[in-house]
């Protein structure tokens, strides 16, 4: 009876074993009927990739392609990605949304990856573009130390003011006050705040500290920590000289913790954004009025005032404070990540169909429309010149943004590949266009990201043996200073020191010497 | 001499040959799967560079060695490891045996089975939901805990997630929450094994029911018990990663910076294969010699051991 | 069997049975926590009302996860992986740790020690990654069922259970003209009911909760439902750490109601098996085999 059992479950691990064929690689043939590529797709669990998306089967149609989407969910992206690239087997044709900094600037530079710049000729539409929004020099400084781009980037006419301070207008208004310009104005806006809320913290930050670094501190002329604007968490870039500077033992940066641990000391400063706090519970914070202030997105302001229940409640974003060093937001780049070509695709007899259609399916003018507004007829018109959303859209509760990115696929980071600024107006209402009007009028907040050091892959061990520690030390000591447990006063010297002994002014050295 | 040989291996081979026959198969799969990988640890010994073969490009010895015995911050690491793991392993190993002796003890079964049932749901709540409920619960500005605390004494509430002074407690009970029901299971299933008639003869002798605990119960599980032993002694050095990642924050990174955190950050994190394999074998040595020694012991203090 | 009860048995019962409790409400609390936020608005989580009851009831999470595309595939996929994923090991588990709890058969020692070396040392992702590669397993299914198949730690406890069963059976068994094949399973495997039910039990759970080989051996097609759980639970909490980020990773952090929605469809299915594993936990299967 026994052994019955045994047969049974061994014939039954036999038959499952047919189904755990998979789906055998068809061997094409020839190339006929729809050119087929392989593309990894990053996917973002707000907005699902769906395969019967409009805009994806409008650009496979438009190109003449059938892609093999493998959809890699994004925590976990650049494992899968690393592992292609660096064993080289089983690597898709094509790669979205990949920068060419880190490791893939090593692998870039030891063969892994197809050196586009070579094949200009094939991506005229890519070029066009560039042309178009005068980044010939920005795409022309993408390159390595071989000086060949390895990548396809995302192009930007004009990067726009998505996020930066929002405050609580209501209250502004109840406590007639002036929406502040400058960091000591929001200082007295938060006394005011706190005086009359003592129980709260005004401030508090969406996902902790660093992205309270990255928007606030290049107003000090500093760019510092996990979201540094360098990547190396400990230099900044003197936008003046044009060089490297160790901003994380400067005199910027002491006038910067020093500002910010008044903010703590004073209790104007939620302690609980000392470590990463989640979305829900920032959103708790601001929806209930225990936060006034904060540092986030434009597009989460429509979810956090549709769930408080305090009459009135309205939150708005305004343009960046001025710092010592200007008014200015985190920088960006007018280029983003973009497409990658595995070396193996340089392999196959159709490489040139292949990069032709890519550029054709991501670059053209009609796709760039395609991937940003939808199709016209189906999710927009074109009255007296000008866009206007079908009413269904129009006034979707989501947002039009919102909508049109979980339906159609539109505004996803990971395929749009052309964004113009006023394109991209028409799916917001009219409050955003004013601010980044209002902003763009300032000039130069939005600061182009510093050139990257050109390095090989021997000095980028080297760097990356410098960083580590450096990044350690200095997390350690800004959590110090701005908690106060250590004083900025007495203390200065000796966290300084410790910087330089670590090594700061060789990592330093090593990258103004690479530029 | 060689005759008789022969033929005592021919004839413990006919005797046995059942047996070796079962383990041809798993030893072959232990070979192909575990051990000729183990060859990609010569890249502790090569530079790896990124896309020129996973078998690094030089020989550079023990470069990669060198670099991690001289690093503080890999000392204090390692210092960390051991620490979190010894005080995980003193509270966290015997509550589960505890927990399976009493759940034993209760008469109503159906009472049993729910408990036994809930006891081991808390292992499926994924790491990051617990860390957010435990930071919840523990938030100096909205957690009932300083709610609770300050109402009684009024102090000041204290942010314990950022405070390195909670933070091996908070794992460790973290760990109680998350593990006592699943691995009670193990000596729930020991128990079971355990033939009635030895109770039986044991009441006969008038034992009350710690005595037959004692005397019946506890030994007749030690084999179980030593070999749970020796495998988290030998795992000493691999802690949770993802918690510790979770609850790491630039205040308590004196103590919550351990092993594995350190290779992600500066190994893989960096795309340093090498280092972090070099990392691996050390740690990997280490742990041989800590259950090999544990297993001696064992063998030597109770008879049981696992080889 | 005693059958009076003396004011220190019922004292001694009670005490237990009021510990266990103590356990259940500190197990259970979070989930009903959990549960009740699955089924909350996301209005009334975000003003902090909804602790245990939930507030603004509604399926919403529930339908929104099911609408995800390829949901069901995924939880298609998990469900193969789990169910032939643990048959496979428990045979090979089996095969393996029955001639290894024979301490005194020759080799034993060396093969032991092959199994505990193996443990501290592997090979690292990408030697795994090439070898699994090259024996053309990637991309496909078999790349779960097999490379995983023997778990040293469930096969050293497996051996322990076998050692567990007196050694005069089978050697009856033996005098009887039983081979080893035939006594392993009809005489240790009935009697080992609890370690093998234990063992299930933990490969089971192993392979309900892979996710990372499954991300790096798989096809998207294939990928099963844990990595939908990471995706939408983590998301994006351990990323943002690039230089300049945009933002896209810090603000794609979705409700509570969806998280603990996902989490209890994902894992509600491997507790609810336990129940049915705690049939094997019977005791007194050895009543009268020892004797004669």
């Amino acid at each position: 009876m026994k052994r019955r059992l045994f047969v049974l479950l061994v014939c039954i691990a036999l038959v499952g074993s047919l189904f755990a064929q998979g789906t055998k690689e068809t061997t094409a043939t020839k190339a006929e009927g729809p050119l087929k590529i392989s593309m990894f797709y990053s996917d973002n669990a707000t907005l699902p990739f769906k395969s019967d998306w409009l805009t994806v089967k409008e650009a496979e149609k438009r190109s003449g392609v059938q892609v093999e989407w493998e959809i890699i969910p994004i925590a976990d992206y650049q494992t899968k990605v690393s592992l292609a690239l660096n064993t080289g087997t089983n690597a898709p044709d094509v790669i979205l949304y990949q920068s060419i900094t880190g490791e893939n600037a090593s692998l870039a530079l030891n063969g892994a990856i197809v050196p586009i710049s070579d094949y200009s000729q094939w991506t005229p539409n890519f070029n066009a573009r560039v042309k178009e929004f005068g980044l010939e020099d920005t795409v022309a400084k993408l390159a390595l130390s071989d000086g060949k781009r390895y990548n396809l980037p995302s192009l930007f006419d004009v990067p726009f003011y998505d996020g930066g301070i929002i405050i609580r207008e209501d209250l502004l208004k109840k406590y007639g006050l002036q929406a502040p310009k400058t960091f000591d104005e929001f200082y007295n806006v938060l006394k005011v705040f706190k005086q009359n809320n003592p129980d709260s913290y005004p401030l508090t930050i969406l996902a902790g500290p660093r992205v309270l670094y990255r928007f606030t501190m290049p107003s000090y002329g500093i760019s510092l920590g996990k979201n540094s604007s360098s990547g190396s968490y400990v230099l900044s870039w003197d936008y003046g000289k044009k060089q490297y500077f160790a901003g994380a033992i400067s005199d910027q940066y002491k006038q910067y913790i020093t500002y910010f641990h008044k903010l703590y000391a004073e209790g104007l400063l939620d302690p609980e954004m000392a470590d990463p706090i989640d979305g829900t519970k920032w959103s708790q914070k601001m929806a209930t009025g225990k936060a006034m202030a904060t540092w986030a997105y434009y597009d989460q302001i429509g979810g956090v005032t549709a769930a408080s229940k305090i009459d009135g409640f309205k939150l708005q974003m305004y343009p960046s404070l001025a710092g010592p060093a200007g008014a200015h937001n985190q920088p960006k780049a007018k280029t983003g990540s973009g497409i990658i070509f595995p070396a193996q695709t340089a392999k196959r007899a159709d490489f040139e169909q292949i990069v032709r259609a890519v550029d054709q399916m991501f670059y053209s003018e009609d796709s760039a429309k395609l991937w940003c507004l939808g199709v016209e007829g189906v999710t927009y018109t074109m009255e007296n010149g000008k866009v206007k959303f079908v009413d269904a859209y129009a006034n979707d509760p989501r947002g039009i943004y919102k909508a049109l990115q979980q339906d159609f696929g539109c505004g996803s980071d990971v395929t749009q590949m052309v964004w113009v600024n006023k394109r991209e107006m028409t799916k917001y209402d009219e409050n955003y266009a004013a601010i980044n009007a209002e902003v763009e009028a300032m000039g130069d907040v939005i600061q182009e990201l510093p050139p990257r050091p050109k390095f090989n892959d021997i000095n980028a061990e080297t760097a990356a043996s410098y960083q580590t520690p450096l990044a350690d030390a200095w997390e350690r000591w800004n959590d110090a200073f701005l908690t106060g447990a250590k004083s900025i006063d007495k203390d200065w010297d000796s966290y300084v020191a410790e910087m330089k002994k670590l090594g700061i002014e060789k990592m330093l050295d090593l990258y103004n010497k690479n530029l | 001499m060689r005759k008789s040989q022969q033929s005592g291996w021919k004839r413990y081979l006919a005797r046995y040959w059942h047996l070796y026959a079962m383990m041809a198969l798993p030893l072959a799969y232990f070979i192909i799967f575990k051990y000729l990988p183990m060859f990609g640890n010569v890249l502790a010994f090569r530079r790896y560079r990124p896309g020129m073969g996973p078998w690094g490009t030089e020989w550079v010895g023990t470069r990669y060695f060198q670099r991690f015995f001289q690093d503080p911050a890999f000392w204090s690491a390692f210092r960390n490891t051991l620490l979190l793991s010894l005080l995980n392993l003193v509270i966290n190993f015997p509550i589960p045996v505890i927990f399976a002796i009493l759940l034993n003890e209760v008469r109503n079964v159906r009472y049993k089975k729910v408990v036994q049932t809930v006891s081991y749901m808390p292992r499926f709540v994924s790491t990051v939901v617990v860390i957010a409920i435990i930071s919840d619960l523990l938030s100096p500005s909205s957690g009932v805990l300083n709610h609770f605390l300050s109402s009684l004494s009024g102090k000041e509430p204290v942010y314990y997630m950022n405070d390195p002074r909670y933070f091996r407690r908070i794992y460790v009970l973290l760990d109680t929450w998350q593990y006592t029901g699943w691995t009670a299971i193990i000596y729930l299933a020991a128990i079971t094994s355990i033939p009635q008639e030895l109770y039986e003869a044991a009441t006969i002798d008038g034992a009350g029911h710690w005595q037959q605990i004692w005397y019946v119960t506890i030994p007749s599980i030690l084999p179980t018990i030593m070999i749970m032993l020796i495998m988290n002694v030998g795992r000493l050095l691999s802690l949770g990663f993802e918690k510790v990642l979770l609850m790491y924050t630039p205040a308590n990174s004196g103590v919550s910076d351990i092993l594995d955190t350190l290779v992600y950050r500066t190994g893989l994190a960096n795309q340093n294969y090498s280092y972090a394999t070099a990392i691996g074998l050390f740690t990997g040595v280490i742990g041989v010699i800590l259950v090999a020694s544990s297993n001696a012991l064992s063998r030597r203090l109770t008879g049981d051991s696992i080889y | 069997m005693k059958t009076y009860k003396t004011p220190k048995t019922i004292a001694y019962y009670t005490c237990i049975d009021i510990v266990m409790f103590l356990v259940l409400l500190i197990c259970l609390v979070p989930f009903l926590y959990i549960i009740a936020a699955s089924l909350s608005s996301s209005e009334a989580i975000v003003n902090g009302e909804v602790f245990i009851i939930p507030r603004g009831v509604n399926l919403q999470a529930y339908r929104q996860i099911f609408s995800y595309p390829n949901f069901f595939r995924a939880y298609g996929n998990t469900i193969f992986y789990t169910v032939f994923g643990t048959l496979i090991a428990l045979a090979m588990t089996i095969l393996f740790a029955y001639p290894l709890s024979k301490s005194w058969l020759r080799g034993n020692k060396f093969v032991m020690k092959l199994v505990i070396f193996s443990m501290f040392f592997s090979g690292g992702m990408i030697p795994n990654y090439l070898l699994i590669s090259n024996l053309h397993l990637a991309n496909t299914r078999w790349a779960i069922l097999i490379p995983f198949c023997i778990n040293q730690f469930n096969l050293i406890l497996l051996i322990n259970f076998f050692k567990s069963i007196p050694q005069d059976i089978e050697e009856a068994a033996v005098i009887d003209g039983l081979n080893y094949g035939g006594i392993l399973v009809r005489i240790v495997l009935p009697l080992s009911g609890a370690g093998i039910a234990t063992i299930a039990l933990y490969t089971a759970v192993f392979f309900w909760n892979d996710w990372f080989n499954s991300l790096i051996y798989l096809k998207s097609s294939q990928f099963p439902v844990m990595l939908f759980l990471r995706n939408i639970v983590n998301g994006t909490t351990m990323l943002g750490g690039d230089a300049g980020s945009a933002g896209g990773a810090d603000k794609g952090a979705l409700s509570l109601s969806i998280k603990s929605a996902v989490i209890l469809v994902s894992t509600l299915p491997i507790i609810m098996i336990y129940p049915f594993v705690q049939r094997f936990f019977v005791k007194g299967v050895l009543v009268g085999s020892v004797k004669g």
